[in-house]
């Protein structure tokens, strides 16, 4: 037993944890949220891919396949998802824009389009075609971005490249947080005599000011400034993160950082306590409800041995197509290797089936037949699936 | 047209063996390889140097070979063998006549053994299974192919011998009956060209049957596939091997920052269309794990199959082929050299060379077990310290690669490919596979100004499908996340699925 009771313990910091957790905290809950380590959502582009298969992603959602969990979310929720989302994350200086109703385009690192919904304002003045007329500044020695790759595919596009001596995005984007620097930058882009309409950066730009730094160059250079999102670490990944997660503790959430799950203290028909491992000793939470958000394999919520797919935290059933060698099919890039539909299959209250658990709701990528990759539900659908199952779980009175 | 006195097909141990000793013989050569060098079963082994053991009951000429050559080859090749040492453990149950008859042969053939308790082999290997009854310690080494390869091609280079790399040999010309030289393309342009030669040897293990077809000639061959898997770590710094009769799943050599486990055996028909399947998978893994059982829960990085060229015999199982080789006339001007193994190539070169210097009436004595490999000079030997210094460089963190590493290849061997940076830096055969390193190394090329844009992503494209073909099968556990999260970046991040590229 442990010495505080909170009304709602979250298992995983990604978006569906911290939206979810965020929801009840400022319903009145007294929430904890548990987590690993830092979440997967800092690896990803920080865009909020609602649904790709349709220009629009909500006839998109409607086309999905019969089992997709989006269906157990209402129009209704993903509206109110994304508003409250959009909302905070203004609030919170990370303006993000896009409606429901249109996915749009990307410019990516290797100079290919990512169909979205949601588009950090970093990102607004991306192109939409190969035939933009772009400017593209990178950093010498920065490892994880090649400009050649981007203007090998756009004809209207050049470059130029800035030494800032040092070769992670994270550490260009601490160097604009100083003002001097920006300063000199700021010189040094003046005198490239670029031509082009917009000027596109890897997205390297600030952290913590990334809004007042973009304007700052966008104001000198006369013209629209865009990010490219980069591969992992990424910058806007990281942004929307810190911002869910300070939206959360402005709500009155608790984390318990470095705190693995690891088990449940089980009764009857309910869970009483997840139990986890931090700093080398057991502790156990209490609660009287449980949100399970803790991802598919790359966030550690599922995984797999030589024969099976397994949920450890509370051995929940898991979703397993097939025999091992049937979870992938022969074609890489097919999209539709069987292994994207494993997970947690859940009914229409957010729990999972099969299952006795009364007081244990499952959201986000953890969830059965999503096919994030094929279908594009990637943060879209964990704010949306967050939403409805903190609200079927206050609906239960809980 | 290109003329040479002889042309050697297959860029494996044996022909890059057979350049080396034809240049130490001042002997005008061209070779054609039509992928990379070590492309097929040289690159697709253990990397072991066998001390010999594994064969002293089986076939103990191949046994005595292989020792001489081990013992030649730690000499001459410092930088691409790494003397482990090695063990055969016996497990509870395994045949005690069996090791007698072992530990006899050995003596006989005269391969130094040591038998050691099971308490001086777990001192020895801690990762080893504490169960083992005994252990005998014999001198197996391990080798790197590639480098191997690379550095026999480097005396080549020095002494004016051609190569080309990604050229298929589509032709072999002909006139009254004797072979007088070959077509070939280049796999990149198309563009096809004739070389002119007198002496055609056939060096192209699993390929040699349809190589001398195109003479008119025929090698009857056996082609056994042998699939291994690789660790992401080093479990044991000595090899291992099992003491019993050979079996699937018996060896395990460590391997720079790797193990490699394996392998199995079975009959293949087209060495082109082989795959590997997941019970092969679970039985080295199962096997490799009686020996040092963490295999068992271990991350294994990726599984693949490389093809044995045995000569036909009547013998049913493929292991109790002879492994020893031969040297086929075919009477018209080429000859096939078939059958050997990775620890005899030099030996095989030399024998293949000293018939090419009696057909060609020349007196040269073989220097090639004297002089050390070319080259390694240039080899730092890579002390982590140095590889450290430059961590803004690295460009692939698992085999700490840097980004000059790269640069370097990229403009000696002028490749549009990733695998060939690989063969000849390691770039991208740790843990993640090449997830990230190979946007990076495709990058690198593109600021060289390399690639045009049809390649750019293509390329990309097309390493990700080869990569998956390795790895599919071991798909399990950390790799399995690490996985999905590389197909998360190219898929999801750069959205490289809806791009259709030809290459």
């Amino acid at each position: 037993m442990s010495l505080v009771e909170y009304d709602v313990i979250i298992i995983g910091a990604g978006v569906a944890g911290l939206t979810a957790g965020t929801l009840l905290a400022e319903r009145g809950k007294k929430v904890a949220l548990v987590t690993a380590g830092e979440p997967t959502v800092c690896l990803s582009t920080g865009c909020i891919d609602l649904c790709s298969g349709a220009d629009n992603p909500e006839e998109a959602i409607d086309a999905l396949p019969a089992q997709h969990p989006f269906h157990l979310v209402t129009r209704q929720q993903i509206h109110q998802a994304v508003d409250d989302f959009k909302r905070k994350m203004a609030g919170a200086g990370l303006a993000y824009v896009g409606q429901t109703s249109r996915n749009r385009l990307v410019l990516s690192a290797i100079g290919t389009f990512k169909t979205t919904c949601l588009i950090p304002e970093s990102m607004q003045a991306s192109p939409q075609s190969e035939e933009g007329k772009i400017h593209v500044v990178t950093f010498a020695c920065l490892k994880d971005f090649y400009p050649g790759y981007i203007i090998s595919r756009l004809k209207n596009a050049s470059f130029s490249t800035y030494d800032a001596g040092i070769s992670t995005t994270m550490g260009i984007a601490s160097l604009f947080e100083d003002e001097n620097f920006l300063e000199s930058f700021l010189l040094w882009v003046e005198k490239q005599n670029i031509r082009e309409d917009k000027i596109a950066f890897p997205a390297v730009l600030g952290l913590e000011s990334s809004a007042a730094i973009r304007e700052k160059i966008e104001y000198r250079m006369e013209r629209p400034v865009f990010e490219i999102p980069t591969i992992p670490p990424s910058m806007p990944g990281r942004r929307l993160f810190n911002c869910l997660k300070d939206s959360f503790h402005r709500a009155g959430g608790v984390i318990y950082w470095d705190w693995q799950a690891t088990g449940a203290e089980k009764s009857g028909r309910l869970i009483e306590a997840v139990i986890t491992e931090s700093h080398g000793r057991p502790n156990s939470l209490n609660a009287q409800a449980f949100i399970l958000a803790t991802g598919s394999f790359v966030g550690g919520g599922l995984r797999a041995d030589h024969s099976k797919i397994i949920e450890n935290i509370f051995d929940l059933p898991v979703y397993t197509p097939g025999k091992r060698e049937e979870w992938f099919e022969q074609d890489y890039f097919s999209l539709n290797h069987p292994i994207g539909r494993a997970g947690i299959v859940v009914d229409g209250s957010f729990r999972a089936v099969e299952s006795r658990w009364d007081n244990l709701y499952v959201c986000g990528n953890i969830l059965a037949h999503i096919e994030v990759l094929k279908n594009g539900c990637g943060h879209g659908f964990a704010l949306a699936t967050a939403r409805a199952a903190a609200e079927s779980l206050l609906e239960a009175g809980r | 047209m290109i003329k040479t006195d002889v042309i050697i097909i297959g860029g494996g141990a044996t022909g890059c063996g057979i350049a080396r000793d034809l240049a130490l013989r001042g002997i005008p050569h061209c070779l054609i390889e039509k992928g990379d060098y070590a492309a097929g079963a040289t690159g697709a082994c253990h990397g072991l140097l066998h001390s010999g053991g594994r064969y002293v009951i089986s076939d103990p000429v191949s046994a005595r070979e292989c020792f001489d050559e081990n013992m030649i080859l730690r000499r001459i090749g410092v930088k691409c063998v790494e003397n482990t040492g090695g063990l055969f453990v016996r497990l509870p149950g395994d045949s005690k006549i069996f090791r007698e008859r072992f530990l006899r042969s050995c003596n006989e053939i005269g391969i130094p053994t040591e038998v050691i308790s099971s308490t001086r082999a777990l001192e020895l290997v801690p990762s080893l299974n504490p169960e083992i009854e005994e252990a005998v310690r014999v001198p197996d080494c391990s080798i790197d192919p590639f480098r191997l390869c690379m550095l026999n091609m480097k005396t080549s280079e020095l002494k004016g011998g051609l190569s080309f790399t990604r050229h298929r040999v589509i032709d072999v010309l002909k006139s009254h009956g004797r072979c007088t030289g070959v077509k070939v393309i280049d796999m990149g342009t198309g563009e096809q060209k004739e070389i002119h030669g007198n002496i055609i040897v056939n060096a192209t293990g699993a390929w040699a049957d349809q190589v001398a077809k195109m003479a008119g000639s025929e090698v009857p061959l056996t082609l056994s596939k042998g699939s291994l898997v690789i660790t992401n770590h080093r479990l044991t710094n000595m090899v291992i091997n099992r003491l019993r009769l050979p079996s699937d799943g018996d060896i395990i050599v460590p391997n720079e920052a790797v193990c490699l486990a394996g392998t199995t055996s079975l009959a293949v028909e087209d060495p082109d269309k082989i795959r590997i399947e997941p019970v092969e998978v679970d039985t080295i893994i199962g096997e490799a794990g009686r020996m040092i059982p963490h295999f068992n829960n271990t991350r294994i990085i990726r599984a693949f199959s490389g093809v044995r060229p045995l000569l036909q015999s009547k013998k049913a199982d493929s292991r109790e082929i002879s492994r020893s080789f031969q040297i086929i006339d075919h009477q018209n001007g080429m000859f096939s050299i078939v059958g050997g193994k990775l620890t005899t190539f030099r030996l095989m070169a030399e024998k293949m060379v000293d018939t090419i210097m009696d057909a060609f009436n020349l007196k040269k004595e073989c220097e090639t077990a004297h002089k050390p490999l070319d080259g390694q000079e240039e080899l730092s030997g890579y002390p982590l310290s140095k590889r450290l210094a430059d961590m803004k460089n690295i460009v692939c963190e698992c085999e700490l690669v840097t980004r000059q590493n790269v640069e370097r290849i990229i403009e000696q061997t002028k490749t549009r490919h990733v695998g060939d940076i690989s063969h000849r830096t390691r770039l991208g055969m740790g843990p993640c596979q090449g997830g990230f390193c190979t946007f990076r190394a495709l990058g690198i090329m593109h600021d060289m100004d390399i690639l045009t844009p049809e390649q750019s992503v293509g390329a990309l494209r097309d390493f990700l499908q080869r990569r998956f073909r390795g790895i599919r099968y071991a798909l399990w556990g950390d790799q399995l996340r690490e996985e999905q999260l590389v197909e998360y970046i190219y898929l999801g991040i750069l959205a490289l699925g809806k791009t259709i590229e030809p290459g």
